[in-house]
């Protein structure tokens, strides 16, 4: 079943991920469209081509999120190949590559909510649609908002949550069932907690790059 | 009239007679089925003799002037069904049409000066060989083996050997000796120096049960007696001559004896076959004071407790899978797992059988349970950097006189040895999952030929004896019963006699390698090849209490690069040094390997750190969570109040 799921749910995103992108493009021309796209691919992976002017740290944090991103492209292969494609559960070397990237993971992701957590705050001009709900439902005085609300850039922040949220019970569903704690019942809770929480934020992940890049290509737009 | 009347009265007794009839043979005898009673039936019987037809004979008196020995068949078979109860596990080897289950340990026939160590079964275990593959016919194997077999199997096979055939008119056949598990008087006696074993070797097989039993002595040995001796008839008895006497006070006014019989056997019962010790080498002897008996029967149960039979005697094994082989009910609910954990699925719960503590197995991944059974880690010997020497009663004659105690005496059994066994899961009975246990282990040795198919068929121990015994005729046996050293000359030199005498291809088998002759007489080897390789059978006793699991505390018990789990050393054993000084590892028989597995066991050094670096990063991210959390929350209020 969880195979089927996985299936399913990566296939659903990839899909929806192109019909949005299709129904809501760039509004740039395509030559450039495509070119833009590349260009903030490479930037939203790598990190290192913008901000000419970056500090020690801002390069250091490049680096985190170059690492993080390394990481979880090897955990997501490692745990999902598998099972995807053997139809067996994670064992032998994918096992030990896993769990050797699993803790340099969680280190980077943790840097990296620290020192991301503020630009990705949420702000006034990022809920437009809750403002507009308050204006019409309420005799809240809500200030009519000029600037076109940036979908994208609200995506991009509610992923980022939403990702930090996942790791939670990804990573303490796995440590837990490390220690002298549960017992066998509660060892396959934790093992599904862990699978699905995985697939929940491989998901997300994905869909985070995908308004990251959104949000590069709009910037340069 | 009269014709239809008579026609009437044929079709009635043609239809009724064969009902009648039929009624009565499916009748079960007294014992056959208990009233419910869970008290002991007392048994003040009549012993009766078998005559010179293998039919019912006299009743046994004690002051007759030809007294025979009393037969179980005839005796308990009264009121038990003995054609039921004969066809029971114990008994049925050689009934071909009986599932063989899971692999158990085999027959062990040595020779040291021979080099032979060759694992026999009726039952098509792989890896062993029936016995008259080797030449040994059903009475030889009666013979040789019957000191610790309950009876018949082997030893009821008609003979059709013409030498059989007259040892076994004066043998008799070795019939079920039910006293042997169910006589609970101490006087049961199997193994002392007149008692079952001995004349068993003797070839007293129609004596035997008697001179087990606490109220009948018995002198002389068939096998002394010319193929002319007439058990039936008294006249030409000498000294020699098979004699049973009965205490006569064992028998009561009626001729009766009264048998301290019980349904369940006393465990002492089976601790005559099924005693095992391990030999943990070097100056400390092993001695059963020094090492605790199976936690099961230190907590009160009787081996019977999960070893149970019905009439059928289809006696429960306990493994795993049993219950889809086996027609034992109660297989399933006596396993390890039926017993401590229950049917999962069942409307009732029913784990935690007779007190079994229900396990709960904290801290331990889930994939152990399908990896490993449950005896991997809960029995057997403690795994050691190298396996031991383990003697058992049937391969080592324990409990019969004149047994030789050096640790290093042959048969050589390896233990304990982790391999990968095929368990039949209960829930899918066609599903087969290849788990790791803890086993036995034997590393036959024996002279055989070369097949067209590659494959190697034993030689005839009685040409081995001959051929190869004049070659070795001048090897020296150590006293202790080990193996004398085999040169490898003299294993040419053997296979050269052995060519000369007619064999075609002879190879010998040693260690796991084959050695054969080139075609210019050389000897080619020692070689790798699959009929050499080692048999297995699985360990399940005993069973060492949870706290000293393996893994208790720390999963560096196994996963570690020195962990004996995975890098202990098995020992090859064989006469021949060359390869004797080869030494295998665990993991080789638990198929996974090496590199991987070294690599998993060496990560578990950094497993520590791993977990502080995860919860650190998990508590930084709750931390953050938890912060802008508040934050947002603090905003939302700010609005609220604001515009208020």
């Amino acid at each position: 079943m969880f195979q089927t799921i996985t299936d399913t749910a990566l296939l659903v995103t990839f899909l929806g991920i192109a019909v949005h992108l299709t129904l809501y493009p760039t509004r740039l021309p395509r030559q450039a469209a495509t070119c833009r796209l590349v260009r903030g691919s490479v930037h939203t992976l790598s990190l290192l081509l913008i901000e000419q002017k970056s500090s020690l740290l801002g390069a250091l944090k490049k680096l985190v999120y170059l690492v993080t991103v390394l990481c979880f492209l090897v955990l997501a292969m490692t745990g999902f190949w598998p099972l995807l494609v053997r139809g067996q559960h994670i064992s032998g070397y994918f096992m030990m590559i896993h769990a050797t990237f699993a803790p340099v993971f969680a280190l980077c992701l943790a840097i990296l909510a620290v020192t991301w957590a503020g630009s990705y705050s949420f702000a006034a001009d990022d809920c437009a649609w809750v403002q507009r709900l308050l204006r019409r439902t309420t005799r809240l005085r809500v200030p009519a908002e000029e600037r076109p609300w940036r979908c994208s850039r609200l995506l991009q922040k509610v992923t980022f949550w939403l990702i930090l949220f996942l790791a939670l019970p990804l990573i303490l569903s796995i440590i837990v069932s490390m220690f002298h704690l549960l017992g066998t019942g509660w060892q396959h809770a934790t093992l599904a907690i862990h699978r699905w929480t995985g697939l929940a934020f491989v998901i997300v992940a994905i869909l985070f790059t995908y308004f990251a890049i959104r949000v590069r290509m709009t910037d340069e737009a | 009239m009269r014709r239809e009347a008579i026609a009437g009265l044929i079709v009635w007794a043609a239809v009724c007679v064969p009902l009648a009839v039929g009624k009565e043979t499916a009748k079960k005898l007294l014992g056959d089925e208990s009233d419910g009673s869970r008290a002991y039936s007392v048994h003040v019987i009549p012993l009766y003799a078998e005559n010179e037809k293998g039919e019912k004979g006299e009743r046994v008196d004690p002051n007759a002037e030809q007294v025979m020995p009393f037969s179980t068949r005839w005796t308990c078979g009264e009121c038990h069904s003995y054609g039921t109860i004969s066809r029971g596990w114990h008994f049925n080897a050689v009934d071909a049409n009986v599932p063989a289950g899971r692999p158990g340990e085999p027959w062990l026939y040595f020779d040291s000066k021979l080099g032979i160590q060759v694992p026999l079964s009726y039952r098509p275990w792989p890896g062993t060989f029936r016995p008259e593959r080797v030449g040994l016919t059903p009475f030889e194997v009666t013979k040789i083996f019957g000191r610790h077999m309950p009876g018949g199997g082997p030893g009821e096979i008609t003979a059709i050997e013409p030498d059989d055939v007259a040892k076994q008119y004066v043998s008799g056949k070795l019939e079920v000796n039910c006293l042997a598990c169910h006589n609970a008087h101490p006087g049961q006696d199997q193994g002392s120096p007149t008692g079952y074993a001995v004349q068993v070797a003797r070839t007293d097989f129609r004596w035997a049960a008697a001179a087990s039993s606490e109220f009948a002595d018995v002198t002389g040995s068939a096998a002394d007696m010319p193929a002319t001796y007439d058990p039936f008839m008294a006249e030409g008895e000498g000294p020699k001559a098979p004699r049973v006497t009965y205490n006569k006070n064992a028998f009561d006014a009626k001729g009766s004896v009264f048998m301290q019989i019980v349904r369940e056997a006393p465990d002492e019962r089976c601790y005559f076959c099924h005693s095992d010790l391990s030999c943990a080498g070097g100056d400390e002897k092993p001695e059963k004071w020094s090492q605790d008996q199976d936690v099961h029967l230190a907590a009160g149960l009787k081996c019977v407790d999960c070893h149970r039979n019905g009439l059928q005697h289809n006696i429960v094994r306990g493994y795993d899978g049993e219950a889809a082989e086996s027609g034992n009910t109660m297989a399933a609910a006596t396993s390890c797992r039926g017993c401590h954990l229950g049917d999962e699925s069942g409307r009732r719960p029913d784990g935690g059988r007779l007190g079994a503590p229900v396990p709960v197995h904290k801290g331990i991944p889930a994939v152990h349970f399908e990896r490993l059974t449950c005896t991997a880690c809960h029995s057997g010997p403690w795994p050691g950097d190298k396996t031991v020497l383990a003697k058992t009663s049937r391969a080592h004659r324990l409990g019969t006189p004149n047994v030789a105690k050096d640790e290093r005496v042959l048969p050589h059994v390896i233990s304990p040895v982790f391999a990968k066994q095929t368990v039949t899961d209960p829930n899918e009975s066609r599903l087969t999952t290849p788990k790791i246990g803890p086993h036995k282990l034997v590393w036959p040795a024996y002279w055989g030929t070369l097949t067209g198919k590659n494959e190697v068929e034993p030689i005839a121990l009685a040409t081995v004896s001959k051929v190869v015994g004049a070659v070795m005729k001048d090897a020296n046996v150590p006293s202790t019963g080990d193996w004398g050293e085999v040169k490898e000359e003299q294993v040419a030199k053997a296979l050269k006699a052995l060519g000369d005498s007619g064999e075609q291809k002879p190879v010998y088998v040693t260690g796991g390698m084959l050695y054969q002759l080139n075609d210019d007489g050389t000897l080619a080897g020692p070689k790798e090849h699959p009929a050499a390789a080692p048999y297995l059978w699985p360990v399940a006793h005993n069973v060492r209490p949870a706290a000293q699991s393996l893994g208790v505390g720390k999963c560096t018990v196994c996963h570690s690069p020195k962990s004996p789990f995975f890098f202990g050393k098995v020992a090859v054993d064989s006469p021949v040094a060359s390869v004797s000084n080869i030494a295998l590892r665990q993991y080789e028989f638990q198929k996974v390997p090496h590199g991987r597995t070294w690599a998993f066991a060496f990560s578990f050094v950094f497993r520590p750190w791993f977990k502080v670096v995860a919860i650190g990063s998990a508590g930084l991210i709750a931390i953050v969570l938890l912060l802008y959390g508040l934050r947002a929350l603090g905003a939302i209020a700010r609005v609220l109040a604001e515009q208020e």
